[in-house]
């Protein structure tokens, strides 16, 4: 015990490893924020930095840089409608529509204090149920992956806006770029029309990057004369009873955080999906409308990526396996520095365990010190004039893009996508609806094949799996009862019901 | 043909604009170094390992990047383009010496210059530690009662259990269902909950699993068993024919541009012979389940052929490419 | 919700038929990489999502019946007033200093052509002050050069 004590404290009395922490955190948030350069980039840069250094301090920095990332993503999400990373896209929707209307510091404040709570939440979960949470992480087979995705696809009524055909088809158009490029399976091109550029597909965050980025500078370029939006801000720490009053909804969005993020495929940007779909059917009077700057909107999203990153430790540390991009990295720093991630990390060196815990409570609070402070020269970024802010965005996106694979191919295609969104935006197509089919995409292609090979194409054999296993089961029912709760049955089925009573 | 025209004009400018160009300065500034995979992967651990000894070496540093994608065709592809200076090298993976049977690409190792053969993977067969079959034989038993009912993980075309499947058919018969999965670590996690029934797997990405007792390993594909897996019988006692195609494994090396000066070469391979070579490197090598090779000039040369020439030819054999080797020029084992 | 039926943009009709005809064109590239060989294939999703796309693209021209016609005289007027509307200017000049800055990236380096693009597309939207854009450009510039080179150690062009 006294043991588990002194390893959870590591981080906080070691003024060496206090102070990476603290650099970790600040880096990340930054890193996070500018478009294209992701956590999983600083990451294996950082590895070889810390190549020479105690494993201890080289994780100490890493945690920050991931806690920090994470979070940052929000940052560019409200201020320019750019998210910074895939797990802030849910953000933009009604963090941008805050930002418009003054509010810009609030929302950041707000979005801090809720990524915190959810950071700390799955910390918390992380501590106290990893072996559970990793035992029923493994029970999930490629049919339930497969039905996840299919959950995911459902959320294309919350995302779509007024016209659900327009929605549908963004989800088929962003399913079809998601699969561009190599089949996994075969090793066939798909879409590449012979191109070796394409072969590798085209990275959703350079969908994300044109579609939200330039569409959005383009747009922008009608608004030239007008007087840029004088941002409040007073009031930029959320009050405690607000902070109160949005804690439930924090609360359940961090459960969808912790499980989404402890499942192996699955991260903080599908969390944010679901957990920004679960605000908008559940709550019902939220501040203002979702998409037009609701708190319930930032809530949501905010607190389910920061809590994926507590489960996206559980198998790391109960088993070896990377719950994600970061975390596959992290494992790759392990080894490098001697040591062997497996299920015997654990028994073998415990401190690794309760060291990260403790680090990542660290990083949370370093997250709240970092991004509670200087909101207010940020909000400036909103103030500068239009004239200014446009080319800067676009050389922002061309470097954020270049910068994921140093691929040039990818730049002229995110310009691309930043005209085919602009296009779209003025014909009442939503962006959101893309994003979510170039997200799933890839992931219902893999695993409908994964299921169907596991049963040897039989159609029967699958269609029985998915009510004779118990989780398949649940997971089958959720879906039913989704798709019912959407269409006139369910009008009918309570009428029948009204009646008999 | 303007473009690469004006573009040999700017970095001859900015070349000339940096210093004196004598040969013998090389090198004088940053080198790129570009990981034909993933952050994270096997391959980019070796690489982000080795760089520093050779940073150390040639007083220089080496810019890594990832340019993943295409089984590593784009970053193989990105290099080739680049100027023939020894400031652009690759650190790439077994994979191109099947770009032209699998018609992903028409250039293999063969159109670079091998700086160095760093080492290679070890290979283990794992199953689920509570699956009902001990040893590889259990397997191919199994598979011949109940053809294509086994479910086996998985990376695709080309990757490493594909291979070895191709291998096991070319001496014997396994009719499996094979689902593939997004790697190594993926296909792990189904082993764990027992969604597929067997794997074969780098010994790198495996070993904790198995020496934890969450997976059983059923064979490893060596001719003897090794020391750092104790108890895992090799291949070989199961399949006895299959020893002629060993060892085989997954490598990494070092490549750079074929037209890369010959003194410019020499010396990226004496700094790369002295990196390898380098203690903690190799201890890192042997824990991360790997064999150091340490090969360059001829022997690197020799050590791709063969190892072309095996898997291509195995894979032939068993059906799994229709292009013949022998239309490539890929001689028999 | 008002009873009154919405009336269609300028180049809705015709962008919605781009979209259909596109469709068309992807289920055929689809349609391309396996064919209906089987319900597991590398083919199999893509021909799917491609038929998610003709018949979602279909719904939406259907929907159009319900709308009253844009407020224009002939396709040729209808043109001008989605140009007027969509693309006046100050989006045409923008859109076209882009693709050539993105062209130049390569070939004159990404900080001399980043440069020349803030410079330019400062000075023409602020129509003038020519300084004070040059000296915000090269800021940018040093910006960049510390975060991404230095710092991030990202090779750029």
């Amino acid at each position: 015990m006294s043991d588990t004590i002194s390893y959870l404290l590591m981080a906080w009395l070691d003024p060496q490893l206090l102070a990476l922490t603290a650099i970790g955190t600040l880096a990340g948030i930054y890193v996070g924020a500018i478009p294209g350069l992701s956590v999983t980039m600083a990451a294996s840069i950082l590895i070889s930095f810390t190549f020479s250094w105690d494993v201890n301090h080289a994780l100490a920095l890493i945690v920050g840089i991931y806690c920090g990332g994470v979070y940052g993503g929000s940052r560019t999400a409200i201020l320019l409608n750019i998210p910074g990373a895939p797990s802030a896209v849910v953000t933009a929707f009604d963090g941008y529509p805050l930002a418009q209307q003054g509010e810009a510091g609030r929302a950041i404040g707000l979005s801090t204090v809720m990524s915190v709570i959810g950071g700390l939440f799955g910390t918390l979960i992380l501590a106290s149920t990893a072996p559970v949470l990793s035992d029923l992480a493994l029970q999930f087979a490629p049919r339930d992956y497969f039905l996840i995705a299919v959950m995911g696809l459902l959320l294309v009524s919350t995302l779509s806006g007024k016209s659900l055909a327009r929605g549908i088809f963004s989800v088929a158009l962003g399913g079809i770029i998601g699969l561009v490029g190599m089949d996994p399976v075969t090793a066939q091109g798909r879409f590449t029309m012979g191109s070796i550029d394409l072969m590798g597909g085209i990275h959703y965050v350079v969908v994300m990057i044109g579609l939200f980025g330039v569409a959005e500078a383009f747009y922008q370029l009608h608004f030239l004369s007008k007087e840029p939006v004088r941002q409040k801000v007073d009031k930029i720490i959320p009050a405690f009873s607000m902070v109160l009053k949005y804690l439930p909804l924090s609360l359940r969005t961090g459960v969808i955080g912790v499980i989404v993020g402890a499942l192996p495929g699955t991260g903080g940007d599908i969390a944010s999906l679901f957990a920004y779909d679960h605000a908008k059917r559940t709550v019902k009077n939220p501040s203002k409308p979702f998409g037009q700057g609701a708190y319930e909107g930032l809530v949501a999203p905010e607190t389910a990526n920061n809590a994926a990153v507590g489960g996206a430790y559980v198998p790391m540390l109960t088993l070896g396996m990377p719950g994600d991009a970061v975390t596959a990295i992290i494992i790759g720093a392990l080894v490098i520095h001697g040591l062997n991630p497996g299920p015997m990390l654990m028994i073998e060196t415990p401190h690794i365990f309760w060291f990260t815990v403790g680090n990542l409570v660290l990083a949370n609070i370093f997250l709240l010190i970092f991004g509670l402070t200087g909101i207010k020269i940020f909000t400036k970024v909103v103030e500068l004039p239009k004239a200014l802010l446009i080319p800067l965005i676009l050389v922002l996106c061309v470097v954020g893009t270049y910068s994921l694979n140093s691929n040039m191919t990818e730049v002229y295609w995110m310009l691309g996508f930043g005209i085919l969104g602009y296009f779209l935006k003025i014909f009442g197509f939503q962006m959101g609806p893309i994003i979510l089919g170039v997200i799933l995409g890839p992931l219902l292609d893999e695993t409908y094949r994964q299921a169907m090979s596991s049963v040897g194409d039989s159609v029967s054999a699958f269609l029985l799996a998915l009510v004779t296993n118990p989780l398949s089961l649940i997971l089958t029912s959720v879906i039913v009862l989704v798709l019912l709760g959407n269409t006139p049955v369910k009008g009918w089925v309570v009428g029948q019901f009204q009646r008999s009573q | 043909m303007f473009k690469p025209l004006a573009l040999g004009i700017a970095i001859s400018a900015a070349a000339m604009a940096f210093a004196t160009p004598t040969l013998a300065d090389y090198p004088e500034r940053n080198i790129q170094g570009t990981i034909q995979w993933g952050a994270g992967g096997a391959t980019d651990n070796v690489a982000r390992s080795l760089t520093p000894h050779v940073e150390e070496i040639l007083d220089t540093t080496v810019v890594l990047t990832n340019r993943p994608g295409g089984t590593g065709v784009i970053g193989m592809n990105h290099v080739m383009r680049q100027r023939p200076d020894g400031y652009n090298l690759l650190y790439g993976a077994e994979n191109p010496q099947l770009y032209q049977l699998m018609g992903l690409a028409d250039f293999s190792y063969d159109d670079m210059h091998t700086v160095n053969i760093i080492g290679q993977g070890l290979v283990v067969i794992a199953a689920p530690a509570d699956s009902p079959y001990d040893s590889f034989k259990d397997v191919l038993e199994a598979a011949k009662e109940n053809p294509g009912t086994l479910r086996m993980g998985g990376t695709g075309a080309g990757g490493l259990p594909s291979t070895v499947h191709a291998m096991v058919n070319a001496v014997d018969e396994l009719d499996v269902r094979t689902v593939t999965f997004g790697g190594d670590g993926p296909g792990i996690t189904a082993l764990l909950g027992g969604h597929i029934d067997f794997m074969p797997l780098s010994l790198a990405a495996a070993k904790e699993q198995i020496l934890g007792g969450q997976l059983k390993g059923l064979a490893v594909l060596t001719q003897n068993e090794l020391e750092s897996l104790p108890g895992v019988p090799p291949i070989t006692d199961a399949l006895p024919d299959i020893g002629s195609f060993l060892p085989w494994g997954p490598f990494w090396g070092v490549f750079a541009h074929e037209d890369t000066p010959d003194d410019i070469k020499a010396t990226l391979e004496g700094a790369y012979e002295q990196a390898v070579n380098n203690e903690e490197f190799q201890d890192f090598l042997r824990n991360f389940g790997a064999e150091p090779l340490n090969l360059n000039g001829d022997e690197a040369q020799q050590y791709l052929d063969n190892w072309q020439s095996v898997t291509a030819w195995s894979m032939y054999e068993a059906g799994a490419v229709e292009t013949s080797p022998e239309k490539l020029g890929i001689p028999r084992p | 919700m008002s009873k009154k039926p919405e009336r269609l943009q300028a180049g809705e009709r015709a962008f919605d038929w781009l979209l259909l005809l596109f469709s068309g064109a992807v289920f055929y590239q689809a349609y391309q990489i396996t064919g209906f060989s089987s319900i597991n294939s590398a083919g199999a999703f893509p021909i799917g999502l491609s038929l998610i796309m003709i018949a979602s693209s279909i719904a939406v021209l259907v929907n159009h019946r319900r709308k009253e016609k844009p407020n224009t005289r002939g396709p040729l007027d209808e043109l001008t007033s989605f140009l007027r509307q969509h693309f006046p200017i100050n989006v045409l000049v923008f859109c076209a200093l882009a693709v050539a800055y993105l062209a130049a990236i390569q070939p004159f380096s990404f900080f001399v052509s980043t440069f020349a693009f803030l410079a330019l597309t400062f000075i023409y939207l602020r129509q003038g002050k020519i300084v004070s854009s040059l000296i915000i450009s090269a800021v940018a510039i040093a910006v960049i050069y510390v975060l991404f080179t230095l710092v991030f150690r990202v090779y750029l062009p």
